[in-house]
Parts: C-alpha cells; sequence; structure tokens
C-alpha cells in the first residue's frame, strides 16, 4: 500500500509547481496550464483522502473538478483569443495600461 | 433490490431552476432576436428575475437541509437570494443603454447575468464543501467573460484577464485548502465538520492549519482583502461599468454570504481564536483601501478602492463573532448593495457616444446643470462615509456596536477614523459636482431604465437609512441559524 | 416622562416646517429669485411664530420634559422617535428661530449667485438645528447632529469667500472626526445600559433612560465623557480644538457666519448640559479641573489672538472661542450660579456675536474688504450703524445694563464660587476683550475719514435696521430684565445641580478615604491650587 503522505507529498509539489508557474511565467498558456495543475494537485489530494478515508465524497468532488478545469480552460482561451486578436502576443507582461 | 430513492427536494432550488430556465430560453431565443431589438431579451431576463423573486418571497420561513445536506434553505439563504435578485434587476436596468452604447448590445449579456446570479444564489445554500466550491465556479466563470465583454477596448481585455488570472488562481487556493479539510476531518459536510472541530479543536492537525490558509486567502481574493486586493482596481477600472458594479455589489455579497457559512462552520469562528488573524487583515484593508482612494483621478478606480474599504468595514463583523456581528454584515451588505449601484448608475450616466465618463473631471459642475442629479450622489456619498440619515449608517452603526459590544474598542476607533478619511474623497467629488464649472457638451444618456435604476436605489438608501426595522428583522432571523 | 399640553405634536411641526420649505423651494423655478426670497422668508417666520407658541404652554415649575411626543420606530435597536423640550432647550429653539429668520433677511442683497440652493441649504440647516435641541433620543439627536455639516458644508464652499474650499472640507472633517467619537461614546452607553448592573437592563437610545445610568467612574465614566468630550468640544469650540474656527468663519458667508457662531457652537455647549452633566455626574467633577482650565485659555488665549487680528471678521471668530470659554467656564464651575450665567450666555453670545457678525456682513456688502487698515472715521458718515454697532460691541463686552454683564456676572459668580482663582483670571479675559472690542471700534469709526472710498459709504437702510432691531431689543431685555429668561431654565439647571452634587458627595466620600490631608477653606485654597474637585459642590 502506498502511504498516504506519498499522495501529499506529490500533490503538494505539484501545488508548488503551478503555483509558481503562475507567478512567474509571462506566457498566457504556460500560466494556464499552471492553473490546470493546480487544479490537479487538489484532486488527487482529494481522491488520496478518499482512499483514505474509504469514503467515495473525494472522488465525487474530484470529477465536478475536472469538468470545472475543463470549463475554466474554455473561457481562459476565448478570452487569450480576444488578447490575440487585438495586439498578437500572449505575453501577459504587456498588459501594462492600468497601473495605480 | 429496491432503488434507493435520493434525497432531493426540488424546492429548494425552485428560485435557481426558475432562473436557470429563463436563461436556458434566453440563449435560445438569442439569434431569433434582431441586432438593434436585444434589449428585449433585457426585458424578458428581468421577467425571470421578478418570477424567481416572487418564489423566493414565497418560500420565507422554510428550512430544508436537501441533496444530502449539500443544500440548505432557510431564512439566512433567502435573505441573500433575495438581495441577488435585486441586485441582478438593478444592473440589467443599468445595462441597457449602456450596452448599447458601448456597442457590446449582445443577448449573452443578460445570458450570463443570469447564470452569474444563478451561481451567486446558490452561495448561501451551500451546507457542503461541494456545492460552494461550484456555486463560486459559476458566478466566477460568468464574471470572467462578462469583465472582458468589451472587446475591443484594450482596457476590458486587461481588466478581464487579470480578472480571469486572479480568480482561478484563487479558485485554486479554495479548492486546495478544501483538499486538505477534507482530508483532516473526513468529510464534506460543513456541519459534520463543526462537529469535528468541536471534539478536536481547530489547530489538531497540519493539514487543517493548511486548510486554513488556504482557504483565508483565498476568500481574501475574492472579496479583495490586503494583501490580496491587486486586481480590484484594474478590473474595476476596465470591466462595463455595470460589470463593475456586478462585481462589486453582488461579487462581495456572495463572497462574504458564503464566508459567513464556512468560516462558521469550518473555522469554528464563534469560538473567538481567529480574531488576531482577521484583526490585521481587516485593519490593513480598510486603512489601505481609504488611503490610495484619495489620490485617485479615475472614478471608478476610486469606487474600487473605496469597495477594497468596505470589505475591511464588513470584516469587523466576522472578528466579532457574535449574534449582532453577523447580522451587521448582513444589515451593512443590503445598504452597501444600494449605494454601490446607485453610485456606478451615475457614472453609467455620463457615459455617451464621445464620453468614457469615468473620469473624476468628467463630473465637473453636474449638480449645477442638473441639481437631482446632485442631490442624489450626495445621498450616496453619506451613505457610504457613514452619515445619518442613510442606509450605510445604520450599518455602520450595527458594525461599530458589534465592535463595542465585543470589546473590540480599537477596531471600532480604527473604523471611525477611516470613515473620517474617506469622507474626503468623496466630498472631492461632491466638491467637483457643485463648486467648478460645468464642462460644455457633456451629454447624459438618460434612459427610462436608467432613472428607475437610480430612483430605486437613492430611495432605499435613505429609506432604510429612516426606517431600518425590516432589514434588522431579517437579518437578526436569518443569522440564528448560526447559533 | 412628560406632559404635552397642546396634544398636538408641536415640536415635529417646528423642527420640520423649514424642511418642508426647503422642498416647496426645490420646486420653484430657479429664476423667480424674489418670490424663493420671500417664500425662505416666510417660512422662517412661520416658524418662529410657531415656536413662539411654545412660550405660552410652557410650565416653568416643573424640570419635566414638557411638549413630549414618543413613537417607537426601530424597536430592534430600541430606538423610539423621541421630543421634548425643558427650559434649557425652549431658550435655545426661540433663539434659533429667530436668528435664522434675521439671517435669511439679511441675505438678500449678500447673496446674487444660486439663490434658489443657497436658500434650501439654509432652510434645511435650521430644521437640522431644531431637530438637536429637541431630541430625546440618541439616534435621533445624531441624525439631526450630522444632517446640519452638509447644508453648512455647502454655505462655505459656494457662497463663501478666500480659502472657502479649504475652511468647508476642514469644518466638515474636524466635526465629523468629533462626532464618530461621540457616536463611539452614545454606542457604549447604550451598550452599558443593557447590563443590569449599570443601567435598565434593556437596549435603549432614548436618553431619558440613559441618564439615569449608574456607572462607576473608573474606567467607564472617564473614557466615556471624553468620547462625548471630544465630540462636543470640538463643536464648542474649545482650546485646542478650535483651530477650523477662524476659518470657517472668516471664509463664510454673513449669514454662514451668524448661524455658525449664533446656533452651531452652541450645540457644543449644550450637549456638554444635556449629556455629560447628567448622564456622567461623578466625571464632570473629576474632569472639572481641567475642563475650567482649558476654558480659561481659551477665554485669555481667544482675546489676545483677538487683540492681533487684522480682519474685522476673524477678530469676532476669536472672539467667539474667548466668549465660549465664559460659558464652558460658567458650565462646568458646576454649580446653579454657574450653570444659569453659562446657558444665559449661551443666548446672549448667539444675540451679540451673531449681531456681530451681521454688521461686519453690512460693512463688507459696502466696501468688500474686511480689514481694519481700510477703515477709519466712519461714524461721521454712518450714525446709525454707529450706534448699533456701539450697542452691540458694548453688549459683547459685558457692559452692565445689556445682556453680557448679566451672563458674564453669573459666571464669575459661579466660578468665584468653585475656586477664586478661576474668577480672577476669567476677569483678565473681560478685561481683554473691552481692550480688543474697544479697539476695533475705535480704528474703525472713529479718526479721521482718511480713505476716499469711505466718503460715499451708506449707512444702514431699513431692511437692515428692521433686522437688527430685534437683536438690539434683546439686548436690552435681558440685560435690564432677565428675570423671565432664568426663571424658565431655574428647574433644569436645578435637577442637573442636584445630581452633581449627589455625584461630587460620592467623590467627596471617596477621595476623603483616600487622601490624607485635610485642605482648609481660606488661604490654604490658593496653596492647593492643584485644585480639589470638592470644591466645586459648595454653594
Amino acid at each position: 500500500m502506498i502511504p498516504l503522505s506519498y499522495y501529499v507529498t506529490v500533490s503538494t509539489m505539484m501545488f508548488v509547481i503551478g503555483l509558481v508557474g503562475i507567478l512567474i511565467r509571462k506566457n498566457f498558456l504556460i500560466i494556464l496550464f499552471s492553473i490546470e495543475l493546480m487544479l490537479n494537485a487538489a484532486n488527487i489530494n482529494l481522491v488520496a483522502f478518499s482512499h483514505h478515508f474509504g469514503e467515495v465524497d473525494g472522488q465525487v468532488i474530484s470529477l465536478f473538478i475536472i469538468t470545472v478545469a475543463a470549463a475554466e480552460a474554455a473561457v481562459g482561451l476565448a478570452i487569450i483569443i480576444v488578447l490575440f486578436r487585438r495586439k498578437a502576443t500572449t505575453n501577459v507582461d504587456e498588459l501594462n495600461l492600468m497601473k495605480w | 433490490m429496491t432503488p434507493i430513492m435520493p434525497d432531493i427536494q426540488l424546492i429548494a432550488i425552485f428560485p435557481e431552476s426558475i432562473l436557470a430556465i429563463f436563461a436556458c430560453a434566453l440563449f435560445v431565443m438569442d439569434p431569433f432576436i434582431a441586432r438593434d431589438k436585444k434589449e428585449q431579451l433585457g426585458y424578458f431576463s428581468l421577467a425571470g428575475l421578478c418570477v424567481s423573486g416572487v418564489s423566493t418571497l414565497f418560500l420565507w420561513g422554510k428550512s430544508i437541509s436537501t441533496f444530502s445536506g449539500m443544500i440548505a434553505l432557510d431564512n439566512y439563504a433567502l435573505f441573500f437570494k433575495t438581495l441577488f435578485l435585486m441586485i441582478s434587476a438593478l444592473i440589467i436596468l443599468m445595462s441597457i443603454r449602456y450596452i448599447k452604447i458601448e456597442r457590446i448590445n449582445l443577448g449573452e449579456y443578460y445570458g450570463l447575468i443570469l447564470f452569474a446570479t444563478i451561481g451567486m444564489m446558490f452561495m448561501p445554500s451551500a451546507t457542503d464543501l461541494l456545492s460552494f466550491y461550484l456555486s463560486l465556479e459559476l458566478m466566477s466563470m460568468s464574471l470572467y467573460v462578462l469583465a472582458a465583454f468589451m472587446r475591443k477596448d484594450p482596457k476590458s481585455i486587461e481588466g478581464g484577464i487579470k480578472y480571469f488570472l486572479t480568480g482561478v488562481f484563487s479558485s485554486g487556493l479554495i479548492l486546495y485548502g478544501v483538499a486538505f479539510l477534507f482530508g483532516a476531518t473526513g468529510t464534506t459536510n460543513l456541519g459534520e465538520i463543526a462537529a469535528f472541530l468541536q471534539e478536536n479543536g481547530v489547530t489538531s492537525s497540519l493539514s487543517l492549519i493548511m486548510a486554513f490558509v488556504l482557504l483565508i486567502t483565498g476568500f481574501g481574493f475574492k472579496i479583495s482583502a490586503v494583501p490580496f486586493h491587486m486586481w480590484a482596481p484594474d478590473v474595476y477600472e476596465g470591466s462595463p461599468t455595470p460589470v463593475t458594479a456586478f462585481l462589486s455589489a453582488g461579487s462581495k455579497a456572495a463572497a462574504f454570504s458564503v464566508m459567513l457559512r464556512v468560516f462558521i462552520n469550518a473555522f469554528a469562528l464563534s469560538s473567538g481564536n481567529w480574531w488576531p488573524v482577521l484583526w490585521v487583515i481587516a485593519v490593513l484593508t480598510m486603512t489601505l483601501g481609504n488611503l490610495v482612494a484619495l489620490v485617485q483621478t479615475n472614478m471608478k478606480r476610486l469606487l474600487a478602492y473605496s469597495s477594497i474599504a468596505h470589505a475591511g468595514y464588513l470584516m469587523i463583523g466576522l472578528i466579532t463573532a457574535s449574534q449582532i456581528g453577523y447580522a451587521a454584515i448582513l444589515i451593512y451588505l443590503v445598504g452597501y448593495v444600494f449605494m454601490t449601484l446607485g453610485a456606478f448608475t451615475l457614472i453609467i450616466l455620463l457615459c455617451s457616444a464621445n464620453m468614457k465618463g469615468d473620469q473624476i473631471s468628467d463630473f465637473k459642475g453636474l449638480a449645477r446643470t442638473n441639481p437631482m442629479l446632485g442631490l442624489v450622489f450626495i445621498i450616496f456619498a453619506l451613505s457610504l462615509i457613514g452619515i445619518p440619515p442613510s442606509a450605510g449608517f445604520v450599518g455602520k452603526l450595527y458594525l461599530f456596536n458589534s465592535a463595542i459590544q465585543g470589546g473590540f474598542y480599537w477596531l471600532a476607533i480604527i473604523g471611525i477614523l477611516n470613515s473620517v478619511v474617506s469622507l474626503y474623497y468623496y466630498f472631492r467629488v461632491v466638491q467637483v459636482m457643485y463648486m467648478d464649472e460645468p464642462n460644455a457638451g457633456t451629454v447624459l444618456s438618460f434612459s427610462p431604465t436608467l432613472k428607475v435604476a437610480l430612483g430605486i436605489t437613492a430611495f432605499l438608501t435613505l429609506f432604510l437609512g429612516l426606517y431600518p426595522e425590516p432589514i434588522i428583522k431579517a437579518a437578526i432571523d436569518s443569522v440564528q441559524i448560526f447559533l | 416622562m412628560g406632559t404635552n399640553v397642546y396634544g398636538f405634536p408641536l415640536l415635529s411641526l417646528i423642527a420640520y416646517l423649514p424642511l418642508i420649505g426647503a422642498i416647496i423651494l426645490l420646486f420653484m423655478k430657479k429664476e423667480e429669485e424674489k418670490k424663493i426670497m420671500q417664500t425662505a422668508f416666510a417660512v422662517s417666520i412661520v416658524t418662529l411664530a410657531v415656536s413662539l407658541l411654545l412660550i405660552p404652554g410652557f410650565d416653568s415649575t416643573t424640570s419635566e420634559m414638557q411638549f413630549t411626543e414618543q413613537h417607537t420606530w426601530i424597536p430592534s435597536l430600541g430606538v423610539s422617535y423621541a421630543f421634548g423640550i425643558d427650559g434649557i432647550s425652549l431658550l435655545l429653539i426661540v433663539m434659533t428661530t429667530i436668528i435664522s429668520s434675521i439671517a435669511i433677511v439679511s441675505s438678500y442683497t449678500a447673496i446674487n449667485m444660486r439663490i434658489k440652493e443657497y436658500y434650501v441649504s439654509i432652510l434645511f440647516l435650521e430644521t437640522g438645528m431644531l431637530g438637536v435641541f429637541m431630541s430625546m433620543d440618541f439616534f435621533l439627536f445624531y441624525i439631526f447632529w450630522e444632517v446640519m455639516l452638509v447644508p453648512m458644508y455647502f454655505m462655505i464652499g459656494i457662497w463663501g469667500g478666500g480659502r472657502r474650499l479649504y475652511s468647508a472640507i476642514k469644518f466638515f472633517l474636524y466635526t465629523l472626526f468629533g462626532s464618530l467619537f461621540m457616536l463611539l461614546g452614545i454606542l457604549a452607553v447604550y451598550f452599558l445600559n443593557a447590563d443590569p448592573q449599570y443601567g435598565s437592563g434593556q437596549y435603549t437610545f432614548s436618553v431619558l433612560e440613559l441618564q439615569k445610568m449608574n456607572l462607576p467612574l473608573h474606567p467607564l465614566q472617564f473614557w466615556l465623557f471624553l468620547a462625548f468630550f471630544l465630540g462636543f468640544a470640538i463643536k464648542v469650540p474649545m482650546f485646542p480644538f478650535h483651530t477650523w474656527l477662524p476659518d470657517a468663519h472668516t471664509d463664510a458667508p454673513t449669514a454662514g457666519s451668524v448661524l455658525l457662531a449664533g446656533v452651531l457652537l452652541k450645540m457644543g455647549t449644550y450637549g456638554f448640559v444635556r449629556f455629560c452633566l447628567p448622564m456622567f455626574p461623578e466625571a464632570s467633577v473629576y474632569f472639572m479641573p481641567y475642563m475650567a482650565g482649558l476654558s480659561l485659555v481659551g477665554i485669555v488665549y481667544g482675546a489676545l489672538v483677538a487683540l492681533a487680528q487684522k480682519d474685522i471678521k476673524r477678530l469676532v471668530a476669536y472672539s467667539s472661542v474667548s466668549h465660549l470659554g465664559f460659558v464652558m467656564l460658567g458650565i462646568f464651575a458646576l454649580n446653579t450660579h454657574g450653570i444659569t450665567g453659562g446657558i444665559l450666555q449661551m443666548v446672549n453670545h448667539g444675540v451679540s456675536t451673531g449681531a456681530l457678525f451681521l454688521i461686519v456682513g453690512m460693512i463688507y456688502e459696502r466696501r468688500h474688504t474686511r480689514l481694519i487698515a481700510d477703515f477709519g472715521g466712519l461714524s461721521s458718515k454712518m450714525p446709525i450703524y454707529s450706534a448699533v454697532f456701539a450697542v452691540t460691541m458694548f453688549s459683547s463686552m459685558g457692559l452692565p445694563g445689556l445682556n453680557g454683564f448679566v451672563g458674564e456676572f453669573l459666571i464669575l459668580v459661579g466660578a468665584f464660587e468653585a475656586n477664586k482663582i478661576y474668577a480672577g483670571i476669567a476677569v483678565i479675559g473681560i478685561i481683554l476683550g473691552a481692550a480688543y472690542m474697544l479697539w476695533l471700534f475705535q480704528r474703525m469709526m472713529f479718526g479721521p475719514l482718511d480713505k476716499p472710498e469711505n466718503q460715499k459709504i451708506l449707512d444702514m437702510n431699513r431692511r437692515e435696521i428692521a433686522y437688527m432691531a430685534p437683536l438690539i431689543v434683546f439686548m436690552f431685555w435681558i440685560g435690564l430684565f432677565p428675570r423671565p429668561f432664568i426663571r424658565v431654565m431655574e428647574p433644569a439647571v436645578e435637577k442637573i445641580v442636584q445630581r452633581l452634587k449627589g455625584a461630587g458627595a460620592m467623590a467627596k466620600q471617596e477621595s476623603e478615604e483616600k487622601s490624607v490631608e485635610v485642605i482648609s477653606k481660606n488661604d490654604k485654597t490658593v496653596i492647593a491650587a492643584r485644585i480639589d474637585p470638592e470644591k466645586g459642590m459648595i454653594d
């Protein structure tokens, strides 16, 4: 049996990678991937805990999260297409019209 | 083998179902309506909101927990549902003329508002980790699209992207926190989590602490508390003004409605150990919001920072963690919604074919050409500062009352000092309206629906200040569930 | 409870008549200027007349609240809509209606832009002022208290002169700051009242209920007194919270200054008499030396700075600080003579300083300057004006025969009873007051008529004589026959003094138990200049 802590460690690493990715990367698509990483990290966590408790709740939530992630990706891609049509770039740093 | 009947009482989601039917019907009808007649869809969605509103009124007094404990229908939920329906109705009234001027007159706009409302309406009913997360996401998705709705305007796109990124980031944090909460307690039902925490104590395991940190951070983003507020001014400035109003009023009220349930149950807020962390956040939020608002020249940004400050005031109710504190949050939210929506309506009035209308200098001399508008803005300003007779004063009265009763004297004093500071920037706008020369060529885009929206918000802001009794009773009633 | 002689809500009528007038004015077209001015004046005269109806129905023998109206308003909060007056409020209400009418008439030629908005603002202001003096419920009181700020802000900011925007927002910010602290105090009192140990055990905002509370001195009464103190002291204004006053007074239009000095400042002192003394008697006794000290500083400082002013209006503004220092000294002498004198002086100050500002306004309308150096020798051209100015000046100085003397005398007696040193320092203030007033008069009215612009100056016209006349009449009336005015407030003042005596006796007991040495009465009083609170109790 794989101990629970292994799962949690993997998911934490994924989460942190995703977090750092969002904060550091400039390309919008990469940021979207990082977001997906974060959500999937949570998924792993949920499934692992669910297995640990022997309950099904966590896995049910997981399925819903997958759907939500898909929806988010769709919305995100739609928004970036709008940006791309205007400015031919996916670089987030170029969004600097509004400062203080 | 008899099939197990699932525990579903559809009556609990009746208002949302009605609204969902209207929303879907709207999307179906959309291709068949001529491009310049899309406001019919606006009226259609208003009708849907009214029907839904009537159904919530009929449901008052019920107390149901259904869908295996995921959805609860009680006075607390109904209070907020009614509030959200009113917010959406006012937003649609405000939008009809605006989106024509900004040439985003699409049927999807109304549909998205309806979906966002459905999401918001589910939020106060959510008594399970999954249901609150899903409803939060439903509302947020619709709002991401709405924020970027003006596709040709670079500021709107920028605002939309920033909102999207911060929004999904915070949703990710919340989700991870949910995962840990589940892992620590073994259940997703908020009530059962509360029972678990009572037995085992709030800091009994590392997972719990992680969960709390993540959840506070995530929610902090949603209500634009400091230091998670960076997105708010840009998003508020860039989005179409009715969407900004929706974000400012609706999304904040919805976030607070969920926070109350989650914090009180899942965090055992009433046990009183949370106040140091929340105290720091609240004080920072109030102070920074007010101080930065002092230097703004863009009206929408000013209102963004002011709404950040108001989130700080609302957190006072959370800190005091008492019945009266929770009731104070509800009462203040009602007043806050109307005064904010009213202030945004004034900005929309200034938006016309050749002018965006969101700079403070666009307001010059407005009260001299149009005294009614001046008077109306004074009512909103007084309410935002917290000067009687206005709904904002009653809300602040209750909040400070709860702070004093809880013994948080310094919090009350800081709240007061911040109110004094806020006087300065609101009255700077009043000053511009009354004492500067009017701009030549300022065209006010009045429309009947806009007048109705302005009238309703101004009237309610004043009326609830003079006769707040029904709201107070309803609020106190609603928080009985947290006893 | 109280009595209501007429059976119909007279007080509400008085309070809301100006509001109704303002709303009527809102519907009039802004071009019909004459009609607007006449309607505003008519409304204020009607309010004045109705307020005079209060006098015959008033019973001067009882300290009960009269003409009371009580309706529940927000039961969840314990708020009721309660109006009521006693002798003190009666004087102030009638004074307010009279001064408002005069202010409206005096603005006829002074204001010539945005006329409709101006008169709407004055009428709103009048409602706020009247409501403050009548409220018997804290929530209601606070509403009226704050409502006054907005019209005054506009009056200073739109129709004022000089640095009007700065003065207006300074006034608003400063006063709001104080009132919010007062709000905290109100909430604290509200909360404490619900504790059976201190009060009636229920949540209520009713002033009468809250006056019956029993709070220990430390720490509760101490902090609560300070909270209310901040709110009222800024309004009075007491040193060192007075810095908003010179700017606001100087930059406001004439009627604005008249109302500000005549009525708004009285709300601070009224607040002390109505709320601080009855609700926190022990704290009042405890703080009395500090309050007296600040008042004395205000008296002397205000007078000294007034002496140095080059702008007439600023001089009168600082003289207000000095005069209100006297009022506060009287009130915090904590004995019958002092408080009676203080309240009478409130009315007197309204009359005389109101008249002073009107006089300044008249000269400003003619010459558009307020610098003393621009005048000189005016008495030869403007005899009536000189006479009126002279009477007003003497009234403000406290010459016997005029109203100022009666008030100042009573205050001095009260202060003397409290502590002879106070009276001594206060007298210095009177001397300085005479100094700056006489010097001002001499510089403006006497001497050579050397400025050419002053050659063609017009004397007072009929309208101006008409509105100054009532004030002059009152100056003589109160000065020569003050009895009716004092009689009206006697019972109310007695009630307050009784409460203070009870507190003083308790404080005496406490400090006797604490302190080792016994203070003797005569010369040792001077040595024991580390003022002893019980001294205020000797009557």
